[in-house]
C-alpha cells in the first residue's frame, strides 16, 4: 500500500525523469546513427558529456582557460555591471516612484529597453565598443537596468502609508523614520531587484560574450561550438545552469533567509514562493 | 511629542467652482504627464541623434534619422518583406507547437506522478537561456528547419506550462461544488466555469511566450539560418554595417511589440471584459 | 491627565458631487483622568475626529487644543492595526518612539511589556506574535512614552471576542493605575460602557448627537443588570437619533 503510493508519487516522478531523460538521449542516438551513421560526430552521448564535464571540473581543458577561471571572468563582468545596474536603476526607479512627471518621462523608454532581445544589445555592443570588457558590461546593464527600475518603483509606491502616519502620530524625527522605516520596507524589493539583475544579467553577459569576448563562459561555449564539439557545447551548458542554480539557491536564499528574519516561517515561505513564481514569469519573458 | 493648538483657517474651499476645480486640476495632471512623456521622446531620441558622431563615430552609433533613411533603402530592395514573412512563418509553427506542448504538460501535471516528473522540466525549461537551445539545435541540425523550431519549442513551453498548471491549481471549486449541487451536467460545467477561468491563465502565458518566441527566433536564425531576420543581421554584422543591423532589429523589434502590446492585448480585453473591474 | 477642548470642528473629504461631510459642528470639552468612548456606525465621522485629534488629519474648520497645566500635551496612539514595525523586535518597537535610547528608557520600555504579560517577547520579531500578543504591543508602545492622553481607534475590533475581553480588562487596569485621560473609538456599544465614563454618541453625518455619562463602579460586566440597562440606553438613543435605520 506505501509502496504504492510512493510509486505514484511526485517523488518517484521526479527521480524518473532524469532517468527517463536519459533513456530517451541514448535511443535517440542509437537510433539516429543507426539510419545515419554519420551523425556520431554531430550527437554527442550521455558517456561523451559526462566525460568532458569531469575534464572540465577537474580543471584539464583544451579551451585557453580553465572552467574556475572562465567563470570567475564572466562573474567579475557579471558584478560590475550589476551594480552599475543597481545604481541607476535605483535613482531612477526612486524617482519615477515619487513623481508622476519622472515617471511619464522615463517609462515608456523602460518597457522599451525591457522587450529589446538581449541579443540586440549583445550584438550592437560588440560592433560599437570591439572585443573585451565594456561590451559585456553595457549588455549586462542594459539588461538588468529596467528590472532594478521596475522593482525599486514598485517598492517605493508599496510604501506602508499605515507606518508613517504611526511614526507622524507618535512624533518620531525624521531621519529616524527614513532608517527605520523606508530603508527597511524598501530592501525586500532591492533584494528582488538584484535577484533580477543577476538571472537575466546572467543570460545577457552569455550572449554578450558569444559575440563580443576574448574570454568568460559565453566566449569558450561558442569555442567549442566553433570547434565542432557537440558534446562540449552541451557539457559547458549544463555547467552554466549548475552555475546559476548555484547561485540562485545556495547564494540568494542563504541571503535572504538572513536579511529578512523577521518575515516569519510560515508566512514567510508564502512570500517567497510567490516570489520565485513571479521571478520564474518575468525571467522567462526574457528569454 | 505634542500635539499643539491648531488655528485653522476659516475660509473653506469657494464651494460654486469646487467641480470645475477638481476638472481643471485632472486636465492640468493629464497635460503635465503628456508633456514629460514627450519630454521624455524628445529628450532621448535627442540624445540617441546627438551621440551619433560626436561621442561615437556615426559608423558605430547611427542615429534615428540615419536608421530611418536606411529603412528606405532596405525596403527598395525589396529584402524587407521576405525576411520578415520567413522568420514570422517560423514564430508561427515553433509557438504554434510550444503551445500545444506546453498546454498538455501543463495538464497532465494534473496527475501527482506527472506533477513530480515535469517539474524539473519545467525548471530547465525556465532557467534554461535560450543562446543555449540556439547553440545546441544549431550544432545538431545545421541549418535545417527543425533547428529554430525545436529551439522555440524548448524555450517557450515552460512559461505556458507554468500558467496553465497554475489555473489548475486555482480552479474555483466552490463554483464547481455549487454547480454540482444544482445538478449542473459536466459539459455544461466546463463550458461555462472550467473554461472561462482556465483562459485567462492560457493568455497570460501565449503573451509571455511570444516575447520569448520571437526573442529565440531572432537568435537562433542567426547562428544557422540562411534566411530571415537574424540572418540578415548576421549578414550585416559580418559586413560591419552598423547602420543596417540596427534597422533590421528595430524594424522587427516594433512590429514584435506591436503585435505583443498592442494586438494581443486588444485581443485579450475583448476576451476577458469582465476582469475590467479587477484591473481597475 | 490633559485636558482637551475642541471648538466647532468640521471636515470634509473631496469636492463637488463627491464631497462627504465626516464632521459637522462638533465641540467637546473635557480632561482629567475620565475614559471618553466615542461610539456610531461606521462613517459617522468617529475614526476622523480622532485622526484629527492626534494630528494625523487637519480639520477643514475649528480648533482643537490638548493641553497638560496649561503646555501642549504629550499623546499615545493605539490604532486598530497594531502597526507595528515587521522588522525589529518588539523592543526594537517601542523604542522607535522614545526620545531617546538610554538605560532608563530601556528598563522603562520593558517594564510596559512586562505589564502587557510580554516580558519575555522583547526579542521576537511582531511576526511571531499572534494577533492579540501584537495588539498588546501596540499598546505598551502607547503606554510606554508615559503620555497625557491616549487615543484609541477600535484597539480590539481585529481580535476574537476572548482575547478582546482579556484585553479590556488588562487596559482598564491599567487606566487605574496609570490615570491618564483616554479617548477611545469603538463601535462595540458594550465595550463603551464596561470602559468609560463617558459615551459620545455620533450620528450619521459627523453630528454629536448625545453625551452620556456612565456612572457605574468598576470593575463592570456585561451580564450585571446596570451595565446592561446602561447599554439598553445608549441604544435607545441610537434607535432615537436614527441610526440604526439603514441607509
Amino acid at each position: 500500500m506505501r509502496a504504492r503510493r510512493f510509486l505514484t508519487g511526485p517523488l518517484s516522478g521526479r527521480l524518473a525523469f532524469p532517468l527517463v531523460c536519459l533513456a530517451v538521449w541514448l535511443l535517440t542516438v542509437e537510433l539516429v546513427t543507426a539510419v545515419w551513421p554519420f551523425a556520431v560526430d554531430v550527437l554527442p552521448t550521455p558517456l561523451q558529456v559526462g566525460e568532458f564535464m569531469w575534464n572540465e571540473l577537474t580543471g584539464e581543458t583544451l579551451a585557453p582557460h580553465n572552467v574556475y577561471e572562465t567563470f570567475w571572468i564572466s562573474l567579475q563582468r557579471l558584478g560590475i555591471g550589476m551594480l552599475i545596474a543597481m545604481v541607476i536603476g535605483s535613482v531612477i526607479g526612486l524617482g519615477m516612484g515619487l513623481s508622476t512627471s519622472v515617471n511619464a518621462f522615463f517609462n515608456d523608454w523602460v518597457v522599451a529597453i525591457l522587450a529589446m532581445p538581449n541579443l540586440a544589445w549583445a550584438l550592437f555592443c560588440s560592433l560599437a565598443f570591439g572585443f573585451g570588457d565594456i561590451g559585456p558590461i553595457v549588455t549586462v546593464v542594459l539588461t538588468a537596468v529596467p528590472y532594478v527600475i521596475i522593482n525599486v518603483r514598485e517598492g517605493v509606491r508599496n510604501t506602508p502609508s499605515e507606518l508613517y502616519d504611526m511614526a507622524d502620530a507618535f512624533g518620531v524625527p525624521r531621519e529616524r523614520t527614513i532608517r527605520h522605516v523606508l530603508i527597511p520596507s524598501l530592501m525586500p524589493f532591492l533584494f528582488a531587484a538584484g535577484r533580477y539583475a543577476f538571472a537575466l544579467g546572467w543570460k545577457g553577459l552569455v550572449v554578450a560574450e558569444v559575440f563580443g569576448g576574448q574570454d568568460g563562459a559565453g566566449w569558450t561555449i561558442k569555442f567549442w561550438y566553433d570547434a565542432h564539439r557537440a558534446y562540449g557545447v552541451v557539457g559547458y551548458a549544463l555547467l552554466f545552469v549548475i552555475f546559476a542554480l548555484i547561485f540562485e539557491k545556495l547564494l540568494f536564499d542563504k541571503l535572504s533567509d538572513r536579511f529578512f528574519r523577521w518575515r516569519p516561517a510560515t508566512s514567510g515561505e508564502v512570500v517567497e514562493e510567490q516570489f520565485t513564481a513571479a521571478d520564474t514569469v518575468e525571467e522567462s519573458r526574457r528569454g | 511629542m505634542t500635539t499643539a493648538v491648531a488655528p485653522v483657517s476659516t475660509d473653506g474651499p469657494r464651494r460654486v467652482s469646487e467641480e470645475e476645480l477638481a476638472r481643471r486640476a485632472r486636465r492640468r495632471q493629464r497635460f503635465k504627464t503628456w508633456f514629460w512623456r514627450l519630454a521624455g521622446y524628445a529628450f532621448f531620441l535627442g540624445l540617441w541623434e546627438f551621440a551619433s558622431g560626436r561621442f561615437m563615430p556615426e559608423t558605430l552609433l547611427p542615429g534615428p534619422s540615419a536608421v530611418f533613411a536606411t529603412f528606405g533603402d532596405l525596403w527598395a530592395t525589396g529584402k524587407v518583406p521576405d525576411a520578415f514573412a520567413t522568420t514570422l512563418t517560423r514564430i508561427a509553427i515553433g509557438f504554434a507547437l510550444a503551445f500545444v506542448v506546453g498546454v498538455l504538460v501543463g495538464m497532465l501535471m494534473q496527475n501527482r506522478f506527472l506533477a513530480g516528473f515535469f517539474r524539473d522540466a519545467v525548471t530547465i525549461g525556465v532557467t534554461t537561456p535560450g543562446l543555449i537551445w540556439a547553440l545546441i539545435t544549431a550544432i545538431i541540425f545545421g541549418n535545417r528547419e527543425a533547428g529554430p523550431l525545436i529551439a522555440i519549442v524548448l524555450t517557450t513551453f515552460a512559461i505556458i506550462t507554468v500558467n496553465v498548471s497554475e489555473g489548475i491549481k486555482t480552479l474555483p471549486t466552490d463554483l464547481i461544488d455549487m454547480a454540482r449541487s444544482f445538478g449542473v451536467g459536466v459539459l455544461k460545467r466546463n463550458r461555462h466555469i472550467v473554461i472561462p477561468h482556465l483562459a485567462p491563465f492560457v493568455f497570460t502565458g501565449v503573451r509571455f511566450g511570444f516575447s520569448m518566441a520571437w526573442k529565440v527566433t531572432v537568435l537562433t536564425e542567426v547562428f544557422s539560418s540562411s534566411s530571415g531576420i537574424g540572418f540578415e543581421m548576421r549578414t550585416a554584422t559580418q559586413l560591419f554595417r552598423l547602420p543596417e543591423f540596427l534597422t533590421w532589429i528595430l524594424a522587427f523589434y516594433v512590429l514584435a511589440l506591436f503585435l505583443e502590446k498592442v494586438v494581443l492585448e486588444v485581443i485579450e480585453r475583448r476576451f476577458f471584459a469582465w476582469r475590467k473591474t479587477i484591473r481597475s | 491627565m490633559a485636558d482637551i477642548l475642541v471648538q466647532n470642528l468640521h471636515k470634509e473629504f473631496g469636492a463637488g458631487a463627491d464631497k462627504v461631510v465626516a464632521l459637522d459642528d462638533v465641540s467637546l470639552d473635557f480632561g482629567g483622568h475620565v475614559f471618553v468612548s466615542v461610539v456610531g456606525a461606521s462613517g459617522c465621522g468617529k475614526s476622523t475626529l480622532l485622526n484629527i485629534l492626534s494630528g494625523i488629519e487637519t480639520p477643514t474648520n475649528g480648533t482643537v487644543s490638548i493641553t497638560q497645566d496649561g503646555r501642549p500635551a504629550r499623546a499615545g496612539y493605539v490604532f486598530q492595526a497594531a502597526r507595528l514595525l515587521p522588522w525589529r523586535t518588539v523592543l526594537d518597537n517601542l523604542l522607535f518612539v522614545q526620545d531617546d535610547r538610554s538605560a532608563q528608557t530601556r528598563e522603562r520600555c520593558q517594564r510596559y511589556l512586562e505589564m502587557v504579560q510580554l516580558g519575555d517577547k522583547a526579542k521576537k520579531f511582531p511576526g511571531e506574535l499572534s494577533g492579540g500578543m501584537q495588539q498588546r504591543v501596540g499598546i505598551a508602545r502607547a503606554f510606554s512614552t508615559e503620555p497625557d492622553v491616549l487615543f484609541m481607534d477600535e484597539p480590539f475590533s481585529h481580535l476574537d471576542a476572548i482575547t478582546a475581553r482579556v484585553l479590556r480588562a488588562e487596559l482598564h487596569a491599567m487606566w487605574q493605575a496609570t490615570g491618564k485621560t483616554v479617548v477611545f473609538v469603538t463601535h462595540d456599544v458594550g465595550e463603551a460602557v464596561e470602559l468609560s465614563n463617558r459615551i459620545l454618541v455620533f450620528a450619521k453625518g459627523g453630528r454629536l448627537a448625545e453625551d452620556v455619562p456612565v456612572d457605574l463602579p468598576f470593575p463592570r460586566d456585561v451580564s450585571d443588570s446596570d451595565v446592561a440597562l446602561a447599554k439598553a440606553d445608549v441604544f435607545r438613543t441610537f434607535e432615537r437619533i436614527g441610526a440604526l435605520n439603514p441607509a
